[in-house]
């Protein structure tokens, strides 16, 4: 958005402009910061709403093949066009505002979720070179501030409803993503040391150039995003703002129709983001082992036409082979027969020039390791049993933020103790293309360091500060507050039944 | 057998490696995993429990209903004649707990070969479908075997008057179906 | 916030009604049902909470009060038997065994040994039905949602089996006065064993699931305590009973039906919990498989009713019969005059009374831990309610 921002003041009245950033620029600026960042934006932002429609269908797919189940099959081949239904459905509902609401708040506690989502989008590097909106060198830091935004949604659909439920939930959901954002900006600073930057595009190219995946780095970091990433977006186990069996539906309990399909919207966006973060810091971002830089046109139209095929295949061996004659074999076969013409067309006429093959590459590659961390989360969803408040809010403070901490101060330890000789004491380290990276010797000094050192010490200082607290009874420590104010009453009773014999 | 065992306070070596690497967690992770694994493979037969996918495509794949299957009532036939079966002797709508059988009949002469017979003649069967609980005891009473519940179990309509089932509908019945297992 | 003001000489009332305003500046009061998806039916329960923290919370049921121990006065002996099953609709089965097993008591009949055998097998289904119905609810009001849909896919075998016995399924109207209307189906034993197999390794798959699943054990274990005086003292009975560690089962302190034939244990828990009051209910599910297998093994051959009057008229008296429901122990009384209509029907709902405990186990804990404890009381609120 600050992109969208800068550009659109680029196109305004120089006077304007001057008056604002005092400085001079050539109108050639328009082509590079208006058109192209627009043209960007609205790919971006109708591939991303896209799948999330179709991330509600993979939900619900994944899970009812978890649950012994076959899930939404009745809208289009394999339930495909469910999506679309709902969308539909939902937009065509009646938008129902509950006569005690804030209406205004209520109108606008929606948009502020999915704006604040949606903004996001704007620094995530989807790709190399072109495949990104906007490279800011604080994007991370982005990132952090504009997320944190959409709970001011949450917070004020909950309070606007006027009912309980809602208001339980917006407190939980406060509460909760406000104690996780602080987990989830100390889990990446550890990653942040190696990559010396916060430009998202940096952080990835530090990792190609030191030619390791930060996880590896920094595997307590990494699983210390992943929960707190999970308590942001508010999934299972940590879904409490929403928890069905509890508050009905949380926060959006009073909301229906498409004010509703925001917020979903919304939840799915953040899930992506956050996910998106996560390959970006960790897992490599839009690098797949230096294939992304190799990889000719002719290369990657085989890939694509490889995919076309598989696709084909999927079709005919689910849904046209051993099917009876009906209208949804045909437009099976018509399927198979499109993606092989498809594959047949990028095998033999290869469209792609050498720049556009890369960037597409990169994009797969980011796209899928988004998808992959998205099935852990639905995994992770479906699986475990939901925390209760209490103990999200310890899990939180007492083992995300100390671990987050722990991580830093080892990490700092070890990447001081590796510095080139003057400073450090290994020298494992060396200066390349104007950044500090790892030798050889180094890689294997700093995964090392992270599997065996960082993780038992980052165990066994949690475990130390949390000794105590694993039998936590609430109802006990309730009972002990009431019988606590019970003899304190008492004793004032006392002291003012002394006082009026006194008199 | 003795009580059920909660887990013990104090935690061996292996325990807490086992809670070190989640294993608790990942043991979950694995069966679902193996669940959603399977279905994508496994031939997909509806109904069957050893099959990673139970569902039943219920409209698009025909009901399994049992046969004693207690659904739609219907007052038979006698094959022979056509006539019906029932005597109007009343017990079903005697014996039915909700009262939703109303049974009409006439005292009528009925020549039978050079004998003339008085006898009561069904003129009118109202059998309320909304109020029935589908219980069997009318049928268990039934001293001709003329009221039967089939296994039609299909008996939504689209307004309440539908429920109330005349002797014609009776007899002739909506859609029966005949399942077999 | 304010002290309160002290007054001179004030009694042990005053500090009561002093201590209620204090609290009462931080409450809120929540009406979680009748329409609440975790109440399990039409369950209103007004809780008084402070944050999130259950001070206080009493329950209003009878949104489906039916009157049934009334209409027993109008109704004919067997005409009753249907809304049994409309009690405790999850566990028909067990309720009609009450119902006929008391007429017959009154009647003085002697049912068949094969009836009977059928019967043990038909209602230790049920059990098995329930329990997979309560474990799945209990786990999806605690976020496990997968295992709902596991459990379901083993209760509907079971419902599968009911369909071919009994030709229903959920309201099953499976007994009459003296044993069968139907005898068993010839594939019934084979239908059934091969269920007994299949269904310890599932059972495996909860615990896989759940027992050792640390998000599971947090949510459970210390929550809703009710010590065994307590227990005995609110008269709680099945599960929640034998969770507190009263070995108690009606099975076998009176048996009926059968049950003297068959060897079982009655699992009891220690710290009287909800984990443990899970842990009794999945060794009871195993027990149920032992007892079915025994029984299927000595099934007798033989005809499945007794001789029984067309119109029942029992003798002048009355009968109190209890049985093991899967709920806990499920009571009738009935007392005839002599005529073909009881005088007079009373039902000891098994969880209408262990409901009555909610409100000593839920004070203190959280909103979410009510929900749990509405689980694994493991109410039916057609039964409650009746």
């Amino acid at each position: 958005m600050i992109g969208l921002i800068t550009t659109l003041l680029f196109a305004a009245p120089e006077w304007v402009r001057t008056a604002i950033t005092r400085e001079r620029q050539p109108n050639v600026f328009w082509s590079e910061y208006v058109v192209w960042p627009l043209i960007q934006i609205l790919i971006v932002l109708f591939i991303v709403l896209t799948v999330v429609a179709y991330l509600v269908w993979v939900e619900r797919k994944v899970s009812a093949f978890m649950q012994a189940r076959l899930g939404p099959m009745r809208v289009g081949p394999w339930g495909l066009l469910q999506p679309l239904a709902d969308g539909l459905k939902l937009l065509l509902k009646e938008d129902i505002i509950p006569l005690k609401a804030d209406q205004g708040v209520f109108t606008v506690a929606p948009i502020i979720s999915v704006v604040a989502a949606l903004t996001v989008l704007a620094v995530i590097p989807w790709g190399a070179a072109w495949a990104t909106i906007s490279n800011i060198n604080i994007g991370v830091l982005f990132v952090l501030a504009v997320s944190s935004i959409s709970v001011l949604g949450l917070v004020l659909a909950g309070w606007s409803s006027n009912s309980k439920y809602s208001l339980l939930g917006a407190l939980r959901s406060s509460a909760q993503m406000v104690s996780y954002e602080i987990g989830m900006g100390l889990s990446i600073i550890g990653a942040l040391m190696f990559a010396r930057t916060l430009s998202l595009n940096g952080i990835i190219e530090a990792q190609q150039a030191d030619g390791v995946w930060y996880v590896l780095f920094q595997p307590v970091g990494f699983l210390v995003y992943l929960v707190s990433a999970l308590g942001e977006t508010n999934r299972a186990p940590f879904d409490l703002p929403e928890a069905e069996s509890e508050l009905v539906a949380g926060y959006h309990t009073e909301y229906s129709g498409f004010r509703w399909a925001l917020f979903f919207m919304a939840e799915y966006t953040s899930v992506i983001v956050t996910s998106a973060i996560a390959v970006t810091l960790f897992l490599g971002g839009w690098t797949l082992f230096g294939l992304e830089s190799r990889i000719t046109p002719m290369a990657f139209s085989i890939v694509v036409a490889v995919l076309f095929v598989l696709l084909a295949l999927l079709i005919a061996w689910r849904g046209v082979v051993g099917e009876p004659p009906s209208v949804m074999r045909t437009v099976g076969i018509v399927a198979v027969a499109i993606f092989l013409l498809l594959a047949a067309g990028v095998a033999f006429a290869r469209p792609f020039d050498a720049q556009s093959a890369r960037v597409l590459f990169s994009v797969g590659v980011f796209a899928g390791k988004i998808l992959a961390l998205i099935y852990a989360y639905m995994w992770f969803r479906w699986t475990w049993p939901r925390y209760r408040y209490d103990q999200l809010m310890a899990l939180g403070w007492k083992w995300m933020i100390p671990a987050g901490l722990a991580n830093i101060v080892l990490t700092g330890i070890w990447y001081v103790l590796a510095l080139p000789r003057p400073q450090g004491v290994f020298g494992l380290m060396r200066e390349q293309a104007g950044r500090l990276a790892p030798t050889g010797a180094g890689l294997a000094y700093f995964i090392g360091t992270a599997f065996v050192l960082t993780i038992p010490l980052s165990w066994a200082l949690l475990a130390t500060i949390n000794r105590r607290t694993r039998d936590f009874n609430l109802a006990e420590q309730r009972q002990l507050q009431m019988r606590l104010r019970r003899e304190r009453l008492e004793k004032q009773l006392q002291k003012g039944s002394q006082e009026t014999e006194q008199a | 057998m003795a009580a059920v065992t909660t887990p013990r306070k104090r935690r061996t070596l292996k325990q807490v490696l086992k809670r070190l690497l989640l294993i608790d967690l990942f043991k979950g992770l694995a069966l679902t995993f193996r669940y959603n694994a399977r279905a994508l493979y496994e031939p997909r037969d509806g109904g069957n429990p050893l099959q990673a996918i139970y569902t039943e495509q219920y409209p698009k794949e025909p009901a399994r209903v049992s046969e004693r299957f207690r659904g739609a009532p219907r007052l038979n036939l006698d094959p022979e004649n056509g006539a019906s079966l029932c005597i109007a002797c009343d017990l079903c709508a005697v014996v039915c707990p909700v009262d939703c059988i109303e049974v009409g009949s006439i005292r009528r002469e009925v020549r039978d070969g050079e004998k003339v017979n008085k006898k009561k003649v069904l003129t009118t069967f109202i059998f309320d479908t909304s109020r029935c609980m589908f219980c069997n005891l009318c049928v268990e009473v039934c001293p001709t075997d003329c009221l039967e519940l089939t296994q039609s179990f299909e008996l939504a309509v689209y307004h309440r008057s539908g429920f109330r089932w005349d002797r014609e509908m009776l007899e002739k019945g909506i859609n029966y179906v005949r399942y077999t297992k | 916030m304010t002290e309160p003001t002290r007054t001179a000489g004030a009694s042990h009332l005053d500090l009561d009604e002093r201590e209620h305003t204090f609290l009462d500046a931080n409450e809120l009061v929540l009406n979680m049902g009748p329409q609440h998806p975790s109440t399990h039916g039409v369950l209103r329960v007004i809780l008084k909470l402070d944050g999130e923290t259950v001070t206080d919370l009493d329950c209003d049921i009878g949104y489906l009060h039916r009157g049934v121990e009334k209409i027993a006065e109008h109704d004919t002996y067997a005409m009753i038997t249907p809304y049994w099953d409309r009690l405790d609709y999850v566990a028909a089965v067990s309720n009609d065994l009450l119902y006929v097993e008391a007429v017959e008591k009154l009647l003085q009949v002697e049912v068949p040994r094969r009836a009977q055998y059928l019967r043990v097998i038909l209602t230790e289904l049920q059990r098995l039905a329930s329990h997979l119905l309560w474990l799945g609810t209990h786990a999806m009001d605690i976020g496990a949602v997968t295992v709902l849909l596991y459990c379901f896919r083993e209760r509907e075998e079971i419902l599968k089996i009911f369909e071919d016995f009994i030709g229903a399924r959920l309201t099953a109207h499976a007994f009459r006065i003296g044993g069968f209307w139907w005898d068993a189906y010839p594939e019934f034993e084979q239908r059934v064993r091969a269920f007994l197999k299949i269904l310890p390794s599932r059972i495996e798959e909860y615990e896989t699931l759940l027992n050792a699943n640390r998000i599971w054990l947090q949510r459970t274990v210390g929550i809703g305590i009710i010590a065994a005086e307590d227990a005995i003292d609110l008269s709680l009975t099945g599960p929640c009973l034998r969770g507190s560690g009263v070995r108690y089962d009606v099975r076998k302190a009176t048996p009926y039906a059968a049950y003297s034939d068959f060897n079982f244990e009655i699992p009891i828990g220690e710290n009287g919990d909800t984990y443990d009051r899970f842990l009794v209910r999945l060794e009871e599910m195993k027990q149920s498989l032992l007892i079915i297998e025994q029984a299927l093994d000595g099934l007798p051959e033989g005809p499945v009713m007794a001789k029984v009057p067309k119109i029942i008229k029992p003798p002048v008296g009355d009968v109190y019969h209890t049985i093991e429901a899967p709920k806990g122990e499920l009571g009738i009384y009935l007392v005839s005059d002599g005529t073909g209509k009881p005088y007079r029907m009373r039902i000891r709902p098994a969880s209408f009374i262990n409901l009555q405990s909610l409100k000593k186990m839920a004070v203190g804990h959280l909103v979410a831990d009510v929900v749990a404890i509405i689980g694994t009381l493991d109410i039916v609120l057609g039964e409650v309610d009746r």
